[in-house]
């Protein structure tokens, strides 16, 4: 019995494998994905630095590089489910669920893939980070932390971004949605500055968005070279759990 | 005891009606013997597809039950979907992986164990003559490749039950033929039992061994293809006299079983049971009548006759129109 479900486990990391190999088939797409973030870090934070906005954050350029990796990776996570809406039209969906895969392996499964595929962004934003001027430490337990922390935190956005699919079932109405919660999902969090500069509704938002809790682990481990991220460990599992539960929740949908 | 008595396939009374209000099954019912070929033929929008994903679990019916091996699909749905291999309609395979992953990846949620894993794939690839193939991306593969690989993919847990839809559409006939050797080979060595849809008469009559016909949601008819296509009441004739036909009619009357169906000036159209075995005995009769044949034809009854003659309506024929049928297919799922 606990063998069989040891087997069982790896039919995960079988959807996590099919990521990976369909990354080195075509690894271009990431490269590109990382354009943009590479560009805010130049741009808006050499200019942000200079007007100095933001007195209590230090180094700008060093400051919003956690929160530059996230905004970049948090929307591929939020993409994923795209990959679901194109495999609910093919006829991929229809055979995965019909195979001897638990359904909530699914869920996990590719919120795992979904997660490894964001997660590839921390390591070109970090080099150009650094490139560019920011002061990242070097320890490679921090880094090795910082990544799986990213990895986790990138599961739980690509099970709701499963949720989302799920639900809306066209490409169309996905895109729109996922545009629509990447920003306020961004600027409502403290990846480009403190919380105690927002207005206090949006001070709330911000306690409540799982992005808050990730920029803070990854700042606290690559900036401040600090290991304080029992709590914000805690909400991004936390995070992980909700989401997933509603994704399994709502799979049977997506095929109706 | 209880796999000795039950039916591969058992479906009672089965009814589905989509969130939009759409009636796909209509109290249908069927049953399939382990071991048979069993075809369910019918025009587009009939439910086959709609039945096809209530039992593959993926789909729970509004009311009727339908059950695998003596397995309900909804209750034990976890169950069913480790005996059957399904071939989905579309495209059910990743196309920026090569055949290789493809089957790889489907081997561990398969639960294949890894000391198996390669030497499976490699059978599965060798039996579909993908081999060669098997390390390229499949988006370069022809349509009878992919099929084939989608077909060896459903094949590599050794199903009791292979349940595919429309497995040859959108191919070219010598990729229809080899996807189904490729299929019947399977299945004289592992003796597994085959249900599939199709809309192509001439597949269900010459693979299957039972033909279910099912027009909008209900089986109309379940026999051998043999006994449907005498349900079209027999062949089709046509004759072609050197003279008028007024002098024939009366003795073509006499012959049992013969139905005229058109004439005009020298020509006469008619269908007769077992023309093959009648016809010597008409031709002998006219010619010592004094009527000379100029030319005879001969269509044997196909599917489509003996469905027209139970339902009046055709098996559309799709060929060129699968773009339709999938957009069609689109809405029905979006219950729209």
């Amino acid at each position: 019995m606990m063998w069989q479900r040891l087997r069982e486990l790896e039919t995960i990391i079988a959807m996590a494998e099919l990521e990976l190999r369909r990354i080195s088939h075509d690894p271009i797409e990431l490269i590109t994905r990382a354009v943009q973030p590479i560009f805010w870090i130049a741009i808006f934070g050499s200019v942000m630095a200079r007007v100095r906005a933001f007195p209590s954050t230090g180094d700008y350029i060093t400051f919003i590089s956690p929160g530059v990796i996230l905004q970049s990776s948090t929307f591929i996570a939020l993409s994923y489910g795209i990959m679901l809406v194109f495999e609910r039209e093919s006829g991929v969906l229809k055979r995965l669920l019909s195979s001897p895969m638990p359904r909530s392996f699914i869920v996990i499964g590719r919120s795992l893939a979904g997660g490894l595929r964001a997660s590839t962004q921390y390591i070109i934003v970090l080099i150009a980070a650094v490139a560019v001027g920011a002061r990242i430490t070097y320890d490679p337990l921090n880094l090795i932390l910082g990544f799986l922390i990213l990895i986790v935190a990138s599961m739980g956005f690509t099970a709701m971004s499963i949720l989302i699919a799920s639900s809306l079932k066209t490409r169309e109405r996905f895109m729109g949605i996922i545009g629509a919660i990447t920003m306020p999902l961004f600027f409502a969090s403290n990846a480009l500055y403190p919380i105690s500069v927002m207005p206090e509704a949006i001070q709330l938002v911000a306690y409540v968005n799982p992005l808050t809790y990730t920029v803070n682990a990854l700042r606290a481990l690559l900036v401040e070279n600090s290991y304080a991220i029992g709590y914000d460990v805690a909400a991004i599992v936390l995070f992980d759990v909700i989401s997933m539960l509603a994704a399994l929740k709502l799979l049977h949908r997506i095929i109706e | 005891m209880e796999a000795f008595f039950t039916k591969a396939i058992e479906v009672r009374d089965l009814v589905k009606i989509y969130g939009g209000g759409v009636k796909a099954l209509r109290g249908l019912s069927l049953s399939v013997e382990e071991g048979s070929i069993h075809a369910i033929l019918g025009p587009n929008g009939a439910g086959k597809t709609t039945l096809i994903r209530i039992l593959t679990t993926q789909l729970v019916p509004t009311s009727g039950s339908a059950s695998i091996f003596g397995l309900d699909v909804v209750k034990r749905a976890s169950e069913v979907r480790k005996l059957i291999g399904y071939v989905p309609q579309e495209v059910s395979l990743w196309t920026d992986l090569t055949g290789y992953e493809n089957l790889l990846i489907y081997a561990k949620i398969y639960g294949i164990p890894p000391e198996r894993r390669k030497d499976i794939v490699e059978e599965v690839l060798s039996m579909m003559e993908l081999k060669e193939a098997s390390n390229r991306l499949v988006k370069t593969y022809s349509g009878g490749m992919f099929r084939r690989l989608e077909i060896a993919c459903a094949l590599m847990a050794k199903p009791r039950l292979m349940i595919l839809d429309e497995p040859t559409i959108g191919l070219d006939p010598s990729a229809r033929k080899t996807v189904w050797e490729k299929i019947l080979e399977y299945k004289k060595e592992y003796k597994t039992t085959v249900f599939f849809a199709t809309h192509y008469m001439d597949e269900a009559e010459k693979y299957a061994g039972e033909v279910s016909l099912i027009v909008s949601g209900n089986v109309i008819e379940t026999a051998p293809p043999d006994e449907l296509r005498k349900k079209a009441g027999g062949d089709r004739v046509y004759l072609k006299l050197d003279k008028s036909i007024d002098g024939a009619r009366d003795l073509l009357m006499k012959v049992e079983g013969l139905k005229i169906v058109r004439e005009s000036g020298e020509e006469i159209e008619m269908i007769v049971n077992g023309a093959l075995t009648v016809l010597p005995t008409i031709i002998l009769a006219l010619q010592s009548n004094g009527l000379q044949i100029k030319e005879i034809r001969i269509r044997e009854a196909t599917l489509d006759d003996a469905f027209i003659a139970l339902t009046g309506k055709r098996i559309a024929e799709e060929e060129g129109n699968i773009r339709e049928l999938i957009s069609e297919r689109k809405m029905i799922r979006r219950g729209a």
